[in-house]
């Protein structure tokens, strides 16, 4: 809580590249207060909301490749949390309605049901995703020898993901051919987000290109498991 | 007199009777005697209610006492002496008595109905504080100095019953209508019906429950001033409106009346949350703040519109 004023008066200066590293390894031995200690991590929810607003736009230009130095000096979780909350929320609530509009265009006789085990699937998927397949990008590096941060690499999978809320709304409509092509577009700019900042981060050599590549598989197939399990 | 009456019997229920007794003894010492006399005699009656904490003090005071108690209605004169010596002590431990042992003895000893009654109206003060337009709305720490945890609870609770009940009776017409085999046991009907409640209430009470802690905690992450459990409260009262949305929406089966009232509803709620919740953070982060409650209402409103 008291660490607010001196982000406050550089205003949006931790976006800017000067000096990221010093301020950023200056502030874990101050904030650290322990596990079970909320202003332990008040540090990760350090974002004002013009901040948090410029990182969902930048999310949406998949090729600039330069997110990880926007966010070089001050990661945030804030990101990652709700917006895989609201996916999730989202693609119950939509995957519910999508069926119930699919099946309408064919039966026509069908009854509006809600099915509950969307929220579980959603749930499981979208936050074990988000939470597993960082890591085990990082301890990957960190087995591999190049030195990674397991809080940037949260970030940047979470705001990853973000793209994928406009996709919910569209994958609305009844149409199966072209939410196929909907989908596939999004999931190509997803994957190529998170692959290219990816490149970017490591800039390693030609061993480690093979871990972009399954960075990218890997959203691609979060985006036909979305296609595929909430609107059949 | 009195004292050799509350030793002997310490836990009667009858003590109330004792009390009386002893009461009428200091009016008449009273009326009798000098007023020095009074506080002689009140540390009997929480002595009487709560016979375990104050026996010592009874072992220790026997020995002045009698005297003085079978003197006082007989004698008049020598009473006023012997009051003198006794009122220092008596007078501490009645004094710590009073402000030790004095509010239990009332919560104690008084009927449930009453407990029950004093929780509801508190209940129904907070409601009115929190969701009702009033003066103290705009400054939230005044809203809710005595929050409680027993409305929150009852709303989420009723909401998820609500949600539940709807979606298993929905639920059987639905696999009923569709299931191409129509000789359905009374047993699958019972299992899919409880399987369907159980599934809908849990993940109700999951949302809202989770829900109101998560959005505390992101409010305290993003370096808000807020006092844990009332935000919990807060968040707690503010279902109020979408509990009357779901009870319209459980009588009412029209869709479309189903969305005006849920629209109008979540925005009642979020208009309850808003002045608390915005005023916890830094102005910058308002929005950061607000938008994980808007998105909790507005899942909460589609599981309304959705199940029922």
């Amino acid at each position: 809580m008291q660490i607010f004023p001196p982000n406050n008066g550089s205003g949006r200066g931790y976006q800017t590249l000067e000096a990221p590293a010093e301020s950023f390894e200056q502030q874990p031995p101050n904030n650290w207060k322990g596990v079970f200690n909320i202003s332990s991590y008040t540090q990760y929810f350090n974002v004002d909301t013009d901040v948090v607003i410029n990182r969902l736009i930048s999310s949406f230009h998949p090729t600039a490749g330069d997110f990880f130095n926007k966010i070089e000096a001050n990661p945030d979780l804030y990101g990652l949390i709700w917006i895989t909350t609201t996916l999730v929320f989202m693609l119950s609530c939509f995957g519910n309605f999508a069926t119930y509009l699919m099946q309408k265009h064919t039966d026509g006789t069908t009854t509006w049901s809600f099915d509950v085990g969307y929220v579980n699937v959603a749930a499981s998927g979208i936050y074990g995703y988000a939470i597993a397949v960082p890591m085990a990008f990082y301890f990957l590096l960190q087995y591999l020898g190049s030195n990674a941060s397991l809080i940037r690499f949260w970030c940047m999978w979470g705001y990853s993901l973000s793209i994928f809320m406009p996709t919910a709304f569209l994958l609305l409509i009844p149409v199966e051919f072209l939410r196929w092509i909907i989908i596939l577009i999004t999931g190509t700019a997803s994957s190529c987000f998170v692959a290219l900042n990816l490149r970017s981060y490591i800039e390693g050599g030609t061993d480690l290109t093979i871990i972009v590549i399954a960075a990218f598989l890997l959203q691609m197939a979060l985006s036909i498991f979305i296609k595929v399990r909430f609107f059949p | 007199m009195s004292n050799s009456h509350s030793d002997t019997i310490p836990l009667h229920p009858s003590s109330q009777s004792d009390i009386d007794e002893i009461e009428n003894l200091i009016n008449a010492s009273v009326q009798s005697g000098p007023a020095t006399v009074l506080p002689a005699r009140p540390p009997s009656p929480p002595r009487a209610s709560i016979p375990v904490s104050s026996s010592p003090f009874i072992q220790s005071k026997i020995p002045p006492p009698p005297p003085q108690s079978s003197s006082s209605p007989n004698h008049k004169v020598p009473s006023v002496p012997a009051a003198p010596p006794p009122p220092p002590p008596v007078g501490n431990s009645s004094s710590i008595v009073a402000t030790g042992f004095g509010p239990p003895p009332n919560t104690l000893t008084e009927p449930v109905w009453d407990t029950v009654k004093r929780d509801l109206s508190r209940i129904v003060s907070n409601l009115k504080l929190v969701v009702f337009p009033n003066p103290y709305r705009e400054d939230p720490g005044k809203a809710l100095r005595d929050w409680d945890l027993w409305g929150p609870f009852f709303f989420i609770v009723f909401l998820g019953l609500t949600l539940s009940w709807s979606a298993s009776v929905k639920k059987i017409l639905h696999e009923f209508w569709h299931s191409p085999i129509m000789d359905w046991e009374l047993d699958d009907l019972d299992t899919l019906s409880l399987r369907c409640k159980s599934e809908v209430f849990a993940v109700a009470f999951a949302l809202l429950a989770a829900g109101a802690i998560i959005l505390t905690l992101n409010v305290l992450l993003l370096g808000g001033h807020i006092i844990f459990f009332q935000s919990l409260s807060l968040l707690g009262y503010c279902l109020f409106p979408l509990d009357i949305g779901a009870l319209i929406c459980l009588l009412k089966d029209n869709v479309i009346i189903k969305m005006i009232v849920v629209s109008v509803t979540l925005a009642w709620s979020s208009w309850a949350a808003y002045p608390f919740m915005s005023s916890a953070v830094n102005p910058r982060r308002k929005a950061l703040a607000l938008y994980p409650v808007f998105l909790m209402y507005v899942s909460v409103g589609f599981l309304i519109i959705a199940i029922n």
